[in-house]
């Protein structure tokens, strides 16, 4: 029996006398998609574990992914610490921005049962719970149809075994590009570069169609060096030397060290100063003296260098300006938007006082809002689906 | 691909010839001047080389006209030499060069009563000192200079090899990742301290750490494999390590060690169903005296999962140290911030050659961090500790930590012995009294 039809069976029974009860609800489907994890969510439901040992309280997780906690008679102060817990899990996440209690407080509801309306209001909302969750169950059974097979797990022997295909299968279609654009006044714009990749899930469906590439994250690394290097000598078989936009690469640290991007260096020749290297935050940290020599080695021959995979959260933490590259690329996130965050749009206020607004590119981004808002902030260099579209529209009105 | 060196092998570099300069001036000191303009402390892209090059031409009078000497550094700084008839020309020519770059935040927040652009020198009685600054300028320079190149090219991959071994492969780690599910790594199983070192190199235990050693590691399952040849690879074998490690730390002798232990795990890992096993055999109080510690490019690649496992192991009682960084990378490492019990700094020989500004920004850090959550890890000669303890750090780590350890208890035995001869000496006059 599911969650969802013990808790209205429970329900029923109480219809006839609801007193002491009383229902906190844990809105954590709400939480942003990083986190709401179902494995975080058996770790946060742990702090429970006191509570329904010594009081009366059952604890229901329903399929949304959020939490209903039953309780008859157990004190309300008793309530507050576990609450606090689980709060404290998700204390990056907006949704626990809010105070506990306060008017804003978007990460729990009370609903006291003795009284007929919370009683009510409640059971209106286990029932949308229980039609949601049949839903969501219907849908999972029809992606598990009999021909879809289950995504392999990657593990070191099938990553081996990819990467040898890699060495060898047809790349070429799979390579896309998504430009990137600087906005001008009076809705004009210019192309900033073209970045050019390898589609991943595309090169999955030709390489291994049954394994999840990105189910792990250290053997996915680990793949998109040998990527790497394939997207190096096809870009290498190109004309190089006379771009008419500037392009840009996303590659790993070892691979601008390594024989392949000699070669492509050699292609390049004069045109340097069209081509961007993108390196990646984790890849930079890995090792800070092969950052240091990538870098130097890039610039000093005219490339530009871009550092890639920033989050508004790792603006929390580092000041991208240390790394001393020419540019730098941060994913547009809700979290810049929501409100009550300003101390999240002051942080990338402190990164385009050290960076240099010209020097950032706002990514992923993928609405109007965020447009407005980068602008906001003196950034108008943007790249992401949204700008696709707009490129688009740019090209037909013969802008770009 | 082009050595961007290679030009300057055989024409003398601006350093060079600023320190010949500089010496043959020793003789013609008076009525000279010197301005050193501190662009090398603006913005990045507010240095680039068009940058550089408006702010030399801004001198190209003064240099024409034969008032004075210029040289651009590698670092973008620039020294001016000039006579003294041509100081309030300079001042002007500085102010102009100053206004080309006021929006950079190194002008923008100057406080009123302080000149952060430029600093300016009377050859006749402050000579010493600029030599003194050119030079150090110099040692920093030549210090990066000889910065390992970590080229992977065909010539230096055959290096390595020949050096270290053959290069990991996923079918190794396949290999080596099934053999780990059985084998029993016990006899592998290492401790290291951390202790705090007095002046007199006395160490007093913190607390220690058990690791499996990845050397012994690698003789036993594979020898002749480079197991950290690729990084992502071994990154993936330390999460089937994490594994053993956990099994092993509840073996009953490994817990019930004495004192303070910490272990090296990745974030995956705390979050991990082997974790809450982990965490349900473990007696509560014995939590508390568990450090966990997690790796810098781990806690990096996902931020998010960090936070998390961060706040539910504290939670329970652990603590967490941030391990892996280097001088690097700790300026971007805000240990507050990141909410981490401690950190571990690796020391590196390069660190004593990084100039007084680069030791000046340490010793605020580890100020900023606590000194008492600082650890210098990798510690392997007396310099370490030397510099260390200069940047105010007082936490140790390493080999040479651990011959230290074995001294001072050879000298305690001494002591020992010594106590006990005195002892018998004492009886054995007693006796003769009697």
């Amino acid at each position: 029996m599911s969650e969802e039809t013990l808790l209205l069976n429970r329900l029923r029974a109480l219809e006839d006398d609801s007193n002491g009860y009383y229902v906190v609800l844990f809105h954590t489907s709400q939480l942003r998609p990083a986190n709401r994890k179902k494995h975080y969510l058996d770790i946060a439901a742990r702090a429970f574990d006191n509570l329904l040992s010594n009081f009366e309280a059952t604890l229901y997780k329903m399929s949304s992914l959020d939490f209903v906690l039953m309780c008859h008679e157990v004190p309300v102060e008793e309530m507050d610490p576990v609450i606090h817990k689980v709060r404290q899990l998700f204390s990056e996440d907006p949704l626990t921005d809010s105070e506990d209690g306060s008017i804003n407080d978007k990460f729990t509801t009370w609903y006291d049962l003795s009284q007929i309306g919370d009683f009510s209001t409640f059971v209106e909302k286990a029932n949308v719970l229980a039609v949601e969750a049949a839903e969501q169950k219907r849908r999972e059974d029809e992606i598990r149809s009999p021909n879809a097979l289950p995504g392999e797990r990657l593990g070191p022997k099938t990553a081996g075994e990819i990467s040898q295909k890699l060495q060898s299968v047809m790349i070429e279609d799979l390579i896309r590009e998504q430009t990137a654009v600087v906005m001008l006044p009076g809705a004009k714009g210019d192309v900033m570069f073209r970045e050019q990749y390898v589609s991943m899930s595309d090169l999955q469906k030709r390489v291994a169609p049954n394994v999840n590439l990105f189910g792990s994250q250290w053997l996915f690394q680990f793949l998109t060096e040998t990527v790497d290097r394939r997207l190096l000598s096809v870009l290498a078989a190109r004309d190089l030397s006379n771009l008419a936009d500037s392009i840009s690469l996303n590659l790993n640290i070892s691979t601008v060290l390594g024989r392949e991007f000699q070669y492509f260096h050699q292609k390049v020749g004069e045109g340097t100063n069209k081509v961007i290297i993108e390196l990646q935050m984790v890849d930079i940290f890995a090792d800070m003296a092969a950052y240091k020599n990538a870098r130097d080695l890039l610039q000093n021959n005219g490339y530009r260098v871009l550092i890639d995979g920033l989050s508004p959260l790792a603006l929390q933490f580092f000041d991208p300006a240390m790394l001393e590259a020419d540019l730098v690329k941060i994913s547009w996130g809700q979290e810049f938007e929501a409100e009550g965050e300003e101390g999240r749009t002051d942080d990338m206020r402190t990164v385009v006082k050290s960076v240099g607004a010209e020097n950032i590119i706002l990514g992923r981004t993928d609405s109007e809002d965020a447009i407005v808002w980068a602008l906001s902030l003196g950034i108008n260099r943007f790249q992401g689906y949204y700008i696709d579209t707009v490129v688009e529209a740019m090209v037909v009105k013969g802008i770009i | 691909m082009a050595e961007p060196d290679k030009a300057s092998k055989h024409v003398p570099s601006q350093e060079k010839l600023l320190l010949d300069y500089l010496q043959r001036l020793d003789e013609h000191r008076e009525n000279r001047k010197i301005v050193h303009l501190h662009l090398s402390k603006l913005k990045p892209y507010n240095r680039r080389e068009h940058h550089v090059q408006a702010a030399v031409n801004g001198f190209e009078n003064l240099i024409q006209g034969m008032f004075g000497q210029l040289f651009t550094l590698k670092n973008n700084d620039i020294f001016f030499f000039f006579t003294d008839n041509a100081t309030a020309q300079t001042e002007t020519v500085v102010q102009k060069v100053r206004f080309l770059f006021s929006d950079d935040p190194m002008l923008e927040d100057e406080p009123p009563n302080e000149n952060r652009f430029s600093t300016w020198y009377d050859a006749e009685d402050q000579y010493e000192e600029v030599l003194k600054l050119v030079q150090n300028i110099m040692k920093v320079e030549e210090a990066s200079k000889s910065r390992q190149q970590t080229r992977m090219d065909a010539r230096s991959a055959l290096k390595t090899r020949q050096k270290e071994g053959d290069p990991m492969t996923p079918e190794i780690l396949a290999r080596v990742e099934a053999v780990l599910e059985r084998a029993d790594l016990s006899n592998l199983m290492r401790r290291q301290f951390v202790c705090g070192v007095d002046r007199q190199m006395i160490p007093e235990q913190s607390f220690s750490e058990m690791f499996i050693s990845i050397t012994d590691l690698r003789e036993t399952l594979t020898p002749g494999t480079n197991l950290m040849s690729n990084r992502w690879l071994f990154q993936h074998l330390t999460e089937a390590l994490d594994l053993r490690v956990l099994s092993l730390l509840l073996k009953s002798d490994a817990v019930a060690i004495s004192g303070d232990i910490s272990f090296n795990v990745n974030v995956a890992t705390l979050l991990s169903k082997e974790f809450q096993d982990f965490d349900d055999n473990i007696a509560a109080s014995k939590r508390g005296s568990m450090i966990i510690e997690l790796q810098n490019v781990d806690v990096l690649s996902d931020l998010g999962a960090f936070l998390f496992a961060r706040e539910y192991v504290q939670d329970k009682g652990y603590r967490v140290c941030l391990d892996g960084l280097s001088y690097e990378t700790m300026p971007m490492m805000d240990r507050e911030r990141l909410g981490v019990d401690l950190i571990k700094l690796m020391w590196n020989p390069a660190m004593v050659d990084g100039g007084p500004d680069m030791h000046k920004n340490m010793r605020a850090m580890v100020k900023k961090a606590g000194p008492s959550r600082v650890i210098m890890c990798r510690v392997d000669n007396r310099e370490a500790i030397d510099f260390g303890q200069s940047i105010g750090i007082g936490l140790f780590q390493g080999h040479f930590v651990e011959s230290l350890i074995a001294e001072d208890n050879r000298r305690r035995e001494l002591l020992r012995l010594k106590r006990r001869m005195e002892r018998s000496e004492e009886e054995a006059e007693e006796e003769e009294g009697l």
